[in-house]
């Protein structure tokens, strides 16, 4: 136990000292809150400013329907009249939408009035704005329908099919559900990349500078050496997770969440619980990437496959952070992916099952198990101590 | 005392130490030399554990290395070729990390680190990280966590490789000591008249087998050579035709 111990602290220091083991560990988990807080703080930015200003409305022909103008403008919208090359405008960006209404009143004679409504929804405010004019027009449509039933006697309620009320009961909606469900892939890359360099290091690093040789010339066996390089890896793990776990807690707290939706930011529990489901992944990545170091014939070649390692867990993430799907036990057995799920339900501050919590916990660590018993068998290579 | 009965080992289909057996006694020098690719390395590496061979034993003061690996470690100090050492961490931490893998108390392991200061000269680098550190100041620290638990059978890879004339001096001065302490010495090396001025007794390896075996006495009177470059070059080079006859494979059994 203190062979293991020694080489875990050795390690341990050696890596405090060393700036790229640190930039793994404390500076690169930050750029993930880091982007989400801009995307955050943009978009949000973007709704709350449209949301406070007037609607401008650009109109291509107004004259032909001043009925709707008028109704428009009483509910404080700003008509703008545009010329014929609203398309132009649209696409380049410069105005959110174009309401492009017939060229005379006379095409709307007898029928409804053709309404063409031109939008980019490639750009965020330009969703915004049409969903607000879209509202006013459809507000329009039915207060002119209910005139014109109580003009010919008929009861304007026989156009009411539905009395719709519709009531959020979920923490967050709207944009930030999106925003929040990219934090699992975010966790989940920096728990396969918090600890790479000191693992690398570690094997590869130590084989290349000659090292590795002295150090099995000692008492101790290599499963005592790799534990206490495994114990290293964890804890530079550990403070990625960490470091990243702290910077999306306050960037939730510093952006302007209302306007997307988020009505109550993940509290401090609800994180503590996201970085403990973390927790079985820290070993299991570890494990994994002394794993590759052991059979890999050069630090080059690791820093290759390393590179890749992360991407494969994490696209799982962002294929889930747009196709949602429902947390079944079988998923849970998939280390990484379990785990993704429930981070998910987390950050959206949805209920969990401890059942489905419990196996992902146990799954992944059986998998880490089976992980390490395979690198314990390759670390006893005579290969493995020698420069190829 | 290294004894080794029959070692062999091969890398595949290349077979690089074939049948070596050899003693290095206590309170001797025993020098291993031979060409480039003789199998020296590969020797250092199966007596110091870190290989398995294929055939044969090792006995380090009596105890069998193939099967109890980790008390032989613990009779062996062994200075690599290649020094290996950790940039970020200073010189006296690496022989504290030797130390403490040995398992020796922390109290003494201070006491040794001071003791190997001494002997070493190590006092002006001591405190300072690795990196950047001479060739003679890299070997000091080598040697220095080599020696931290006090073996009684001690072997160099090369010890004065790269080293300035006044260092290689002590390094020599450092391991004749050890000799006269009754310790057992085994040292390669590519300079002639080191082993020669050092050695007590030389084996010579040559494709992967022992050529000759004998204290350097022992080896001019079997070769009638005089110098022993002149000696390992008749060795290596198979015996000339006014040797055939004499050329006395392990002279000294």
């Amino acid at each position: 136990m203190s062979a293991i111990l020694t080489v875990f602290r050795k390690e341990t220091i050696d890596h405090l000292r060393d700036r790229r083991s640190i930039l793994v560990a404390m500076i690169y988990p930050l750029m993930g809150p880091f982007l989400l807080g801009l995307m955050f703080f943009f978009v949000g930015g973007s709704m709350r400013v449209n949301d406070a200003k007037t609607l401008f409305v650009p109109v291509v022909h107004a004259e032909s329907a001043p009925n709707l103008i008028r109704y428009l403008q009483k509910r404080g919208a700003s008509v703008r009249w545009l010329p014929e090359e609203a398309r132009q405008l649209v696409i380049s960006g410069r105005l959110p939408f174009a309401l492009v209404l017939p060229e005379t009143p006379a095409a709307s004679a007898g029928g409804p009035l053709p309404v063409r409504l031109l939008t980019n929804p490639s750009r965020f405010d330009s969703i915004v704005a049409t969903g607000r004019l879209m509202d006013l027009l459809n507000a329009y449509q039915h207060e002119t329908l209910r005139d014109r039933l109580s003009a010919s006697g008929l009861s304007p309620g026989i156009m009411d099919v539905l009395a719709i009320d519709q009531e959020n009961i979920g923490r967050s909606a709207g944009p930030a559900v999106i925003l929040l469900t990219m934090i699992p892939p975010f966790l989940i890359f920096t728990l396969f990349t918090g600890g790479v360099h000191v693992a690398l290091d570690a094997t590869c690093g130590e084989r290349d500078r000659g090292s590795f040789e002295p150090l099995m010339m000692n008492p101790v066996t290599r499963i005592q050496v790799l534990t206490g390089k495994l114990g290293a890896t964890i804890v530079f793990t550990l403070m990625a997770l960490a470091v990243q776990a702290i910077a999306f807690w306050v960037m939730l707290h510093v952006v302007p969440r209302e306007s997307l939706g988020l009505i109550e930011p993940p509290g401090a529990w609800r994180v503590a619980l996201v970085v403990s489901v973390c927790l079985p992944i820290v070993v299991f990545a570890a494990a994994t990437q002394l794993l590759i170091s052991a059979v890999v014939r050069s630090m080059k070649e690791a820093q290759t496959y390393l590179g890749l390692l992360p991407l494969i867990p994490g696209l799982a993430g962002m294929v889930l952070a747009l196709a949602p799907v429902q947390a079944q036990p079988l998923l849970a057995t998939i280390p990484t992916f379990g785990q993704t799920l429930l981070m998910g339900q987390l950050v959206r501050s949805e209920a969990i099952s401890w059942t489905f919590v419990g196996i992902t916990a146990v799954a992944t660590l059986v998998s880490t198990g089976l992980l390490l018993m395979l690198g314990f068998r390759l670390y006893e290579r005579e290969e493995i101590l020698f420069p190829q | 005392m290294i004894e080794v009965r029959g070692l062999a080992k091969s890398f595949g289909a290349l077979q690089v130490v074939e049948n070596v057996s050899f003693v290095a006694r206590d309170g001797e020098i025993t020098g291993l030399i031979g060409p480039n690719g003789a199998g020296k390395t590969t020797m250092f590496r199966l007596i110091s554990t870190v290989m398995r061979p294929d055939r044969g034993s090792m006995l380090v003061d009596g105890i069998d290395a193939v099967k109890n690996p980790l008390p032989a470690r613990r009779r062996l100090g062994v200075l690599p070729d290649v020094r290996g050492l950790y940039t970020r961490l200073t010189a006296r931490e690496h022989l504290r990390y030797f130390g403490e893998l040995h398992g020796i108390p922390r109290r003494e392991l201070a006491a040794r680190i001071d003791e190997l200061i001494r002997t070493l000269r190590m006092e002006d680098f001591i405190d300072r990280r690795t990196k950047g550190f001479s060739r003679g100041q890299q070997m000091k620290v080598a040697l220095g966590r080599a020696l931290i638990h006090r073996p009684h059978n001690i072997m160099l890879d090369e010890p004065t490789n790269g080293l300035d004339v006044a260092t290689s001096r002590s390094v020599r001065d450092l391991l004749r000591q050890f000799r006269d302490e009754g310790r057992c010495v085994l040292l390669t090396s590519h300079i002639m008249q080191e082993v020669a001025a050092l050695a007590d007794r030389i084996v010579v390896l040559a494709d992967g087998g022992i050529v000759l075996d004998g204290t350097p006495a022992e080896l001019r009177r079997a070769t009638g050579l005089h110098e022993l470059e002149e000696i390992f070059m008749a060795a290596i080079s198979g015996p000339p035709p006014d040797l055939v006859g004499q050329t006395a494979l392990a002279v000294g059994q």
